[in-house]
């Protein structure tokens, strides 16, 4: 027996609880948003049987593409960390920048998840490579920033694994910032003012200005990085570390904790949080604006949370300790932290119906977050105790070679491609139009 | 209905209450409140005694000749999280290695002179290429020393290949050397030592140990003898390995001196760390040995917040070599650090540093 239930945006907007009108009209119709699911299966089963399903999709392309023990042992660790990070912001660009441009609105409501998920993902790790090899190795390092590009650092003298590996942390330091700024478009703004410009002209505009504001905050932020980076400090090419006075480390971990915790935060306000509160406003750019200020805000917060709660563990960190002293790593733990805190949160939404969805919006929106906390701080237990036979990885909380980001980001990424380009099949299935 | 709306209003408020409350509380702990919120940091000096004192004769600082095969090797087999015990490491056709072998060795000899004049002896670490660790330790009489039962402590640092591979260099001379060994070791450490062989690793023990394994661990200050102390770190580490521990001396009228292997909890936390657990440790007079900054010639702006952070602890010698690598060595000499220079002889590269058969000695 199936059960007919929309998805949980599609909810919100069409009919939200307790009678009020309708909080606002988006002014873009992502298809995301408009699909009408219905349930194979029941709950739990529905979301523990899709929880299981995907973890064991994580485990089997973790074992051939990254375990340092598996097949390809991509996972160096910045080589495969980069691909995983962009696999991320290309389904991204598929499902919220591009609405799945160039595919049909019928082709989406009428393929087999089993058609459409391949289709869909072989094109994401197609674009991935070429984004990689073809935009950042053989075009960007090439002819503009060598650090991009591994051939050319090795070209330059540098010893091929460490060429690799910095040309990888480069790439991955980028999609850092592409993966907070990406989204904040399509969800905050709505694509305003270019919502309504057809596709694929809406996409590239998007794509453009979104692709703009990643290298600036990239040369603000992350660049001064690579400036230390390499010996001798590049002190004409890049200005000092600027937030070291601050920060104590010149390190661009600094940047990419917050900047993390700013993706994620980006992901919390669309999934539990439904857009709340500035989804309140009702005319744009005014919502998007608020709604960019209110993610920072999020992610600050995190961000100063997670680095106190790191002191209170282990006492403060010191200038020029190393790992678990090191300032630098305890500001990427911080983005790790926020990472794990992701996984929960989208379990909730993707595979247990975001509940509770019966109370008024604020405390639905309070039970999800306290689920969330409650889910992190078990999810980060449970990944130090098996991440060692698991994932191939080391035993310890600070490692220089292991970032735990690397395989919560992927299982992130497979449970997108199971909600986004499969509508949750086996537990979910397109709803066949009345008359079709 | 009234009510209703009166309950509504109340959940209403109450969830946004906690939800502003959460985060307001914690944005103003982490940053306005920071000081007050964390606790007050506690000391807890252990007396380790002293000695009259100290010469460190480094036997072999050169763990391998060629940066770059290492690091295929390591390429080819997956990175720097693979098992080293499952790696095929070059031993052959290496232009710049040893017998073209690319397998070097660190190990480091120490002679303390305790208050009543008396000697003991110390082996820290046992190389890599049983080869050249057995060259080594013959040119330095340290092959000797074992064969005559006079070393007094054997220390393994830690379980890395170039600092235990070579095991059957020393057993040779003593299968039945007590040693001394971090708690985190794997069981292939173990198995090496009691002799057997990983051929994909081109390592073997042909000379099986037959002494006692002490495994220290680091709850507690691990006093050896008047004067010397071990302190072990639970540190996870490159090539699958987990746990170091490094020496600290306490030479009478000059301060400490701290010996490492190769540092991996980093020489800022080993000095942050002897400072809260070693009475004295405000005064570090001396650190000699591997400092695990850059081995590969490699770099990352968090060892220049290192190079930094150095000066302020006033350490008046640095014989540093091995995995502290050139690049550390000459940012340390241009930030006038008191680096000990060294021969650059017995196939140590350069004399920026202290290299094999040099010796550092402080009395």
């Amino acid at each position: 027996m199936t059960t007919h239930t929309v998805d949980a945006y599609a909810d919100r907007v069409a009919s939200p609880a307790h009678g009020e009108a309708p909080a606002y009209h988006p002014l873009d119709e992502l298809w995301l948003e408009q699909r009408t699911r219905e349930n194979l299966l029941s709950q739990p089963l529905r979301g523990l049987l899709n929880v299981a399903l995907t973890f064991g999709v994580f485990m089997l392309i973790w074992y051939v593409f990254m375990d340092p023990r598996g097949i390809l042992k991509w996972y160096t660790p910045m080589y495969g960390y980069m691909y995983i990070r962009w696999l991320l912001i290309v389904a991204i660009w598929q499902a919220y920048i591009f609405n799945f441009w160039p595919f049909r609105q019928e082709w989406m409501e009428t393929a087999h998840p089993l058609v459409k998920g391949p289709v869909l993902v072989g094109i994401n790790w197609a674009l991935t490579g070429l984004l990689i090899w073809g935009g950042f190795f053989y075009l960007v390092g090439k002819f503009a920033i060598p650090y991009f590009s591994w051939p050319e650092l090795h070209k330059l003298g540098m010893s091929d694994f460490f060429a690799r590996e910095y040309a990888g942390l480069a790439v991955l330091m980028a999609a850092a910032i592409a993966s907070w700024l990406a989204p904040i478009w399509p969800m905050a703004f709505e694509n305003y003012p270019w919502h309504k410009l057809t596709q694929p002209a809406k996409g590239l505009t998007v794509l453009a200005i979104t692709s703009l504001f990643t290298i600036l905050i990239f040369f603000f932020f992350m660049h001064g990085h690579f400036g230390v980076l390499f010996y001798p400090w590049q002190k004409f090419a890049a200005a000092f570390p600027w937030w070291y006075g601050y920060a104590k480390t010149l390190s661009g971990n600094f940047s990419v904790g917050w900047i993390m915790c700013g993706t994620i935060a980006v992901w919390l306000v669309e999934t539990i949080w439904e857009r709340y509160p500035f989804r309140l406003i009702k005319t744009q750019p005014l919502r998007g604006i608020v709604g960019f200020f209110w993610v920072l805000l999020v992610a600050l917060t995190m961000f100063f949370s997670f680095n106190l709660l790191q002191d209170l563990a282990w006492g403060p960190a010191y200038e020029g300790g190393k790992r678990l002293f090191a300032p630098d790593w305890r500001y990427l733990h911080s983005g790790e932290l926020a990472v794990m805190m992701l996984l929960p949160a989208l379990t909730l939404y993707f595979y247990f119906d975001n509940w509770p969805r019966k109370f008024s919006p604020e405390v639905n929106l309070a039970v999800r977050t306290t689920i969330t906390v409650g889910g992190t701080f078990v999810f980060n237990w449970i990944y130090y105790s098996v991440s060692p036979p698991l994932l191939g990885t080391q035993p310890g909380y600070s490692h220089p070679q292991q970032f735990p980001m690397a395989p919560v980001i992927l299982w992130i990424v497979i449970m997108m491609y199971h909600n986004w380009f499969m509508d949750g099949w086996p537990g979910k299935r397109i709803a066949k139009r009345e008359g079709a | 209905m009234s009510q209703d709306v009166s309950r509504r209003s109340f959940m209403r408020g109450a969830s946004l209450g906690v939800m502003a409350g959460y985060f307001g509380a914690a944005g103003l702990a982490s940053t306005a409140l920071y000081r007050q919120v964390l606790p007050p940091e506690k000391l807890d000096q252990t007396d380790i005694g002293e000695l009259k004192g100290l010469r460190i004769k480094v036997v072999s600082e050169t763990s391998w000749y060629d940066n770059n095969v290492f690091l295929n090797d390591v390429k080819g087999a997956g990175g720097l999280l693979v098992n080293q015990y499952t790696i095929p490491w070059s031993v052959e056709g290496v232009k710049a290695g040893y017998k073209g072998s690319n397998l070097g060795g660190f190990a480091t000899y120490i002679e303390a002179e305790l208050l009543d004049g008396s000697i003991k002896r110390i082996l820290l670490d046992t190389g890599w290429n049983p080869e050249w660790m057995e060259k080594r330790f013959i040119e330095e009489g340290v092959a000797e020393k074992l064969a005559k039962k006079q070393i007094d402590y054997w220390v393994m640092s830690h379980e890395h290949i170039d600092h235990f591979f070579g095991v059957e260099a020393v057993t040779k001379y003593n299968p039945g050397q007590d040693v001394y060994v971090p708690k985190g070791w794997y069981p292939e450490g173990y198995d090496l030592l009691k002799g057997k062989a990983f051929p994909k690793a081109n390592v073997k023990n042909a000379h099986p140990h037959t002494g006692k394994v002490t495994v220290l661990d680091s709850s507690k200050v691990n006093k050896m003898f008047p004067g010397f102390a071990l302190l072990t770190f639970d540190v996870p580490i490159i090539l699958r390995v987990f746990g170091e521990q490094a020496m600290v001396f306490n030479v009478k009228d000059k301060g400490l001196v701290l010996v490492t292997g190769c540092c991996h909890m980093g020489i800022i936390t080993y000095m942050e760390t002897v400072r809260k657990k070693i009475k004295g440790g405000e005064k570090v007079y001396a650190v000699q040995g591997g400092l695990h900054i850059s081995p590969f010639e490699d770099w990352d702006p968090q060892y220049d917040d290192l190079i930094f952070a150095f000066n302020k602890y006033g350490v008046q010698k640095i014989g540093a070599n091995h995995c502290t690598g050139f690049i550390t060595v000459e940012k340390m000499i241009a930030a006038k650090l008191p680096v000990v220079k060294g021969t650059a002889r017995t196939m140590s590269k350069r004399d920026i540093y202290l290299g094999n058969g040099d010796e550092l000695a402080i009395a």
